[in-house]
């Protein structure tokens, strides 16, 4: 096993199995670190709790809902609005978090009446809405607070309501990827099947593993509805609690993260005999084969065909400007989870890149086996990183950018490395060919940012030019492009600044209209 | 749904070994590299084979697996399910990649083409889970 040992985790000799490096001729047999363990006393995670992991990443993007925590109100802080799940309905769940501010004295003498007080505090000051998610946390968990019951008693009191219990207390789990785990199973446990949708198509899907990160999911949404698929329910982002209600009558769950929703997809295939079917929703290709494989599903493989050669069409000439520009750069891959294998090949082939490293916070062996299946020779694989490993790798590595979550990335800056936001994204959407685009574009940047290197200088000691001007990012990026690709009229982006505007703008009648099947062609 | 029989968790997750060692290994220098190839492309571009618990990539990996090496052949294949569907949607994709990527297939009879799946499809077992340093792929439950 190629394991790699950091210098400065040499007094923690249990972090060496966390580590490899891919060398030529190995494979998963032979190359794989340990994963979702908890994390080792001495290391100090990037981790977050699984409180967090249910709330936080999959939870609260749902959005006609009042996500409120039972637990101190530095919970709630801790995971409100830091991730751009964005909604249709005016962000109402990105706008407003309720906690029940949970004291010493509750602790001492429960704090039951406080959280139902709460509830109708909450219901009273927003009455359009009428369903609402509660958290446990790890105080009123350890306190044993039946929340449960407060539950029963407020829908007893108010039939208009519902309300979804998420038993995930911070301590749940190694990581956040306890509560994705912990809130997938309640939520089909306690919600899937209580309400029967209205069916519009005759291809039904659920999309799973989608939070809308600045408008991913409307991007998906729109590929679909081009398509003719009702896109039964979203799990969760831009997802309506009751749309998710119905997920039993879907015909195909298509999932996207698996990392954090693979569980509903499982149960829902292991209870209701519903398929899963893995894609990819980043990439050119691996984009272009995920609607090829949804069509070829339902028998209109055409329609896909026909989105993916005008959107080709469109933005591919934009994403090859990047690309020239990209060829050889060397990135340093850290999200939390799903993205280290979402992106680890599409960006080398694609863009040109090369990955050095991949890690990731939360994920399991299994994540770590796809991202080291799809990165090549030489790449540094790195399991739940403590932050000193992380500038020992940069150190190592000398990446031009780094792909990684807010926390590691300030760390990143400050090493004057440029950081791309993988979580919550810079200038996103990210999925859809446009989006990727958009990340090519937001490549470029960090790379070519003259910022990066203006910061360098100190200007009370360092010798700098002063008869320079400032120079440009196209000064740096084509300074050594072949003659040919500098030539070229191809430009970079030149979509909008927001794109989900012109999406959410469209009415049934932009779509094109399918006929239905006769209950004969259906039974066929 | 028709055709899903639910399994009792501790059965499921208690299933045989197929492979003790790489089966790749006692295959001729050309055999291994037209594997080698065609495992590149799923590893690179497939998601199908890593289903999080042995049990189920076995399941995966013989279905993907078996129907594309019927796509490949010319054989008829029979999609009696919804999960049988899902399997040959991945198949069919992954055999237009095989006919494009690998283009000595064309030159192969039927039944070498049908050998050769089988030593790829025994590989992608042997790498995902006879082989697999996955500690989570014997859990009981998803």
């Amino acid at each position: 096993m190629p394991h790699h040992e950091f210098d400065c985790s040499k007094v923690i000799p249990e972090r060496k199995q966390h580590a490899v490096v891919k060398g030529e001729g190995e494979d998963l047999t032979s190359c794989l670190p340990k994963g979702y363990l908890n994390t080792i006393p001495g290391s100090i995670s990037e981790r977050g709790c699984a409180y967090c992991g249910a709330k936080h990443v999959i939870g609260t993007p749902m959005k006609d809902v009042i996500h409120i925590s039972h637990g101190p109100v530095g919970c709630t802080y801790d995971t409100w609005q830091t991730k751009r799940y964005i909604s249709d309905n005016n962000n109402f769940q990105l706008k407003y978090t309720f906690a029940t501010d949970v004291k010493e004295k509750h602790i001492v003498f429960g704090a039951e009446s406080l959280l139902k007080q709460n509830i109708h505090e909450a219901f009273d000051a927003f009455p359009e809405i009428k369903r609402m998610t509660i958290y446990q946390t790890c105080a009123t968990a350890l306190i044993g607070d039946d929340i449960n019951a407060v539950a029963d008693e407020v829908m007893a009191e108010r039939p208009d309501v519902d309300i979804f219990v998420c038993n995930s207390p911070g301590f749940a789990g190694p990581s956040q990827s306890g509560g994705h785990h912990k809130i997938n199973i309640a939520w089909l446990n306690q919600k899937v099947g209580t309400v029967e949708p209205e069916i519009t198509s005759d291809y039904v899907i659920n999309y799973v593993g989608e939070y809308n990160i600045q408008g991913d999911q409307e991007v998906m949404q729109d590929y679909f509805k081009r398509m003719g698929i009702q896109v039964l329910s979203t799990f969760t982002g831009n997802g309506s609690y009751d749309e998710l209600r119905g997920m039993h009558r879907a015909h195909l769950n298509v999932l996207e993260c698996a990392r954090s929703a693979e569980y509903i997809c499982d149960e829902l295939r292991a209870r209701y005999g519903i398929p899963r079917l893995d894609i990819d929703g980043f990439g050119f290709k691996a984009l272009g084969d995920s609607l090829r494989k949804i069509g070829l599903f339902f028998g209109i493989e055409d329609r896909a065909e026909a989105i993916i050669a005008a959107e080709t069409a469109r933005w591919k000439p934009e994403l090859d400007f990047y690309a020239a520009r990209l060829q050889g750069k060397r990135v340093c891959l850290w999200p939390g989870g799903s993205k280290l294998w979402h992106w680890a090949n599409a960006i080398q082939e694609e863009m040109g890149v090369k990955v050095v490293s991949v890690y990731t916070k939360f994920g399991h062996q299994g994540d770590m086996e796809k991202g080291i299946a799809r990165a090549g020779v030489g790449t540094l694989a790195i399991d739940d990183p403590n932050e000193l490993e992380g500038q020992e790798a940069l150190l190592r590595l000398k990446p031009d950018v780094i792909f990684t979550g807010k926390r590691p990335g300030e760390v990143a800056k400050k090493m004057r490395v440029p950081y791309l936001n993988a979580h919550a994204y810079h200038n996103g959407p990210y999925k859809g060919f446009e989006g990727w685009v958009r990340f090519a574009r937001d490549i470029y940047n960090a790379v070519y940012s003259p910022m990066h290197q203006l910061s360098g200088i100190d200007i009370s000691k360092d010798d700098y030019a002063t008869d320079k001007g400032f120079v440009t990012r196209r000064m740096l990026s084509d300074a050594t492009l072949p003659e040919a690709d500098r030539a070229s009229p191809l430009t970079g982006y030149t979509g909008k600044f927001d794109p989900i505007a012109a999406l959410r703008a469209k009415t049934e009648a932009d779509y094109p209209e399918f006929a239905r099947k006769t209950s004969t062609q259906a039974a066929e | 749904m028709a055709g899903f029989k639910k399994e009792k968790p501790s059965a499921r997750a208690n299933y045989p070994k197929l492979h003790a060692s790489d089966p790749l290994a006692g295959f001729d220098a050309a055999t291994r590299e037209k594997v080698s190839e065609m495992e590149t492309y799923i590893m690179k571009n497939c998601l199908w084979q890593f289903n999080s618990r042995g049990w189920d990539r076995r399941k995966q990996n013989e279905g993907i697996l078996g129907k594309t090496a019927q796509l490949l052949v010319g054989e008829e294949v029979q999609n009696e399910t919804p999960l049988d569907k899902c399997y040959w949607v991945d198949a069919v994709l992954l055999s237009r990649a095989f006919r494009e990527h690998c283009v000595w297939l064309a030159g192969m009879g039927k039944d070498e083409v049908l050998a050769l799946l089988k030593i790829l499809h025994a590989r992608i077992d042997w790498l995902t889970i006879d082989g697999s340093l996955n500690e989570e792929l014997t859990v009981q439950n998803y």
